[in-house]
């Protein structure tokens, strides 16, 4: 549970007509993680996919193109389909259904470019409309010469002038179209150049522009209906066949991937060598299927049961890098512990030697987002939005995200009952002249509980008042739970490389961290008369001696940088004072806002009670809001940049089986 | 009436937070904006960007405490 399940490496070996119900087995396990054959000098080359798989493939392909006229995406969701109507369905509807497609889809296009066509008659044809000529009227003269365009000023006196020409101006006079004699011609030409002439072509065609415009929206409009039905067409084909194109393509998908599996392993002339991780405590259950599947006629070994220790090559740097880790892993922690996996995720997959980290942010990240929220409202306000969410998010995120909720809404109530006594930021029992919830409801809450003779506090400190002592606490906290990450550390290490390695790299740093947790309560007694210290007591010199003998070892185990690192463990262990900055931070907001809403506007009666509700609202989903930021990012970070950096190395492989993942198929 | 002394505190604790905050601020902004970089190219890094995005606020909580302890002294 605390570290990733143990591995052993396999080798399946058959001959090649096997592969093919090798293949099928290996995936029905969901237990084999290969190793991708990279070729070498051993004679083995990398397998061809089964023959298949070429057709499969043109399948599919033709699928997605379908998939993609219809405007169908991975996102689409439709109901499941049972495998066996899927190869039915590809069998006999699906060729069918995509020759439809593509009929409706080449009309859709047919039509689409016609009336582009249209479009392009129509802008030629528009300025004609204002000249009360037909369209046959402007070609097929021997001895004139036609000009039509754009002008951008006026031709028309000094065309006159010319003789033998006749010119038509539209009602702007930008567009002009010019009747000249052949022979003037070249003369005609000059003048409209001059005046910005841009000679624009002539449509095809007989009758008057306007009517003939007429006639192309006449046609358009059709063509836009004829448009509209394919586009019907199209989404009821969608529509109808949602789920069975959907499965299809999940089927067809698995049956490409399981094709081209053969890319994966090493293959002889006749054999194969599949090479693989598999989780050691089920290498029985592999071993026995392969066997009671195919018989003798595999070979199936275990090559290694992987140790945690790290192997030292000494040979070369090139062996070096062969040696990094690569065997996959599974992490083993079960619920509730498994659902905080996701924020082990968020950095990085541990190492296959290495402690879980999610066991510890299982247990401390709930506690500290508790202690920063420390509020019974706000409380179970988490509590309960984190359980809708693990009950209804569907994402990993969201399910993360509520996991954070859900368990650190528990410890705020907690922490909101006993430790501070508050709900909206304000204390339960009375304290003096504050305003509290008894003063406010004239309900006497008491300060402690009596159980059968024990009396359990309610409410030992006030975020506001107790400041420097809840300051002290959080200090303590981070001390012990730096602690923790040095010996985690130290665990890592003795697992990894051995003890001696463990001692000089970790243990130096957790006598330091000790003699700081020792000499932290002489400098809060001498805090503000440090001249006034002691130095001589045995309260300074033994914390003082622990801290030099640690930073000797680490002096020696990790050379001279150490030094260096020293500040960064203290400003570690300042960082955890957030836990009460934030809370802090927190109660004041919410004390402001319940001050202007509950004293100020309140008590004037009528609309000020209608305000005050609205500010009291308002402002407690504020800080509702801020309490999931900063108290979610925060606890986060204390593990991320704190803690982690004293253990945690990540950068592990993912623990990845072959298998059959179905979100539009079912089996049965 | 507040000494000149305590109001002198007072506007001590309020410098140590300020500073402090628009130091953090002043520190994250580039690791901000770099970590979105690294975000948009691949959302796998949100964690690490994170991590290095927050490692300033650390600072502005050494002004909070400070300011509290000043403030102790009034």
């Amino acid at each position: 549970m605390l570290l990733p399940e143990k591995m052993c490496r396999i080798l399946v070996v058959g001959s090649k007509d096997k592969l093919k119900e090798t293949t099928e087995l290996l995936y029905s396990l969901e237990l084999v993680h290969p190793i991708d054959y990279l070729e070498g000098d051993e004679g083995l080359v990398i397998g061809s996919p089964f023959e298949e798989a070429s057709e499969v493939s043109e399948r599919l392909l033709k699928l997605r193109a379908m998939e993609k006229d219809l405007e169908i995406d991975e996102a689409t969701n439709a109901p499941k389909m049972p495998l066996s109507d899927v190869v039915k369905g590809l069998e006999d509807s699906v060729d069918g259904l995509q020759t439809q497609v593509a009929a409706v889809v080449e009309t859709k296009n047919q039509l689409s470019s016609r009336n582009a066509a249209l479009e392009g008659e129509k802008v030629l044809l528009e300025p004609l409309t204002s000249i009360p000529l037909d369209l046959e009227l402007y070609s097929g003269y021997d001895n004139l010469t036609v000009f039509t365009g754009n002008v951008r000023s006026n031709p028309e006196a000094a065309l006159n002038a010319l003789g033998d020409i006749e010119v038509f101006r539209s009602e702007g006079g930008e567009f002009v179209a010019v009747f000249v004699a052949s022979a003037k011609a070249s003369e005609a030409q000059r003048i409209l150049v001059t005046n910005g002439f841009t000679e624009t072509a002539l449509p095809q065609g007989k009758g008057s522009p306007a009517d003939l415009i007429k006639r192309i929206g006449e046609e358009q409009a059709n063509i836009a209906k004829q448009l509209d039905e394919a586009k019907d067409k199209l989404s009821k084909l969608k529509g109808d066949n949602l789920s069975l194109i959907l499965a299809s393509d999940e089927h067809l998908s698995i049956e490409v991937e399981k094709a081209e599996f053969p890319l994966r392993i090493a293959t002889s002339k006749n054999a194969f060598v599949i090479d693989a991780w598999i989780p050691n405590k089920q290498s029985e259950v592999v071993r026995s299927a392969l066997h009671q599947k195919l018989g003798e006629s595999i070979s199936f070994e275990i090559v290694e049961v992987k140790g945690r220790k790290e192997e030292h090559h000494e040979d070369t740097e090139h062996d070096h890098d062969i040696a990094e880790d690569t065997t996959p892993v599974k992490m083993t922690s079960r619920r509730p512990l498994a659902r905080f996996n996701g924020f082990t995720e968020l950095i990085s997959t541990p190492k296959y030697a290495e402690f879980d980290p999610t066991n510890v942010i299982a247990l401390t990240f709930p506690l500290f987002f508790g202690l920063m929220v420390g509020d019974v409202a706000y409380g179970l306000m988490f509590t309960v939005l984190g359980w809708v969410g693990l009950k209804k998010a569907r994402s990993d995120d969201w399910q993360t995200i509520s996991t954070m909720l859900f368990f650190g809404g528990i410890w705020a109530t907690f922490f909101g009952v006993f430790m501070f006594g508050e709900a909206f930021g304000l204390h339960f029992a009375l304290r003096g002249s504050e305003m509290t919830w008894s003063s406010l409801l004239g309900i006497d809450f008491p300060h402690a509980l009596n159980l059968g003779g024990v009396s359990i506090p309610l409410g030992v400190f006030s975020k506001l008042d107790d400041v420097n002592k809840l300051l002290l606490i959080s200090v303590w906290i981070g001390i012990f739970h730096l602690f923790l990450g040095f010996g985690l550390g130290m665990f890592n290490l003795t697992m990894r490389v051995g003890l001696k390695h463990a001692v000089m790299e970790k243990f130096g740093w957790v006598l330091i961290l000790l003699g700081m947790a020792l000499l932290l309560p002489v400098i809060i007694a001498n805090i503000g008369n440090i001249m006034g210290t002691d130095f001589g007591s045995m309260a300074f010199l033994i914390p003082l001696a622990i801290l030099l003998v640690g930073l000797a070892i680490s002096l020696v185990g990790e050379g001279p940088l150490s030094i260096l690192e020293l500040p960064g463990l203290l400003s570690n262990i300042l960082s955890y004072t957030r836990l009460t900055a934030i809370g802090t931070s927190k109660a004041g907001l919410a004390l402001a806002f319940n001050m202007i809403a509950l004293q100020m506007l309140a008590p004037a009666g009528g609309i000020g009670i209608v305000f005050g509700i609205l500010i009291f609202m308002v402002g407690h989903l504020t800080v509702f809001m801020l309490a999931i930021i900063s108290a979610g990012i925060h606890g986060i970070r204390l593990h991320y940049v704190e803690l982690f950096q004293k253990f945690y190395l990540g950068g592990g492989t993912k623990f990845n089986p072959l298998r059959i993942v179905r979100k539009h198929t079912s089996e049965r | 009436m507040v000494d000149v002394g305590s109001g002198l505190v007072a506007i001590g604790a309020g410098v140590a937070i300020g500073l402090a905050g628009l130091g953090a601020g002043w520190a994250e902004k580039d690791i901000g904006s770099a970590a979105v970089g690294a975000i948009a190219e691949n959302p796998k890094n949100f964690g690490r960007s994170l991590v290095m995005t927050v490692i300033p606020e650390t600072i502005v909580i050494f002004g909070l405490v400070i300011a509290f302890l000043l403030m102790g002294k009034i």
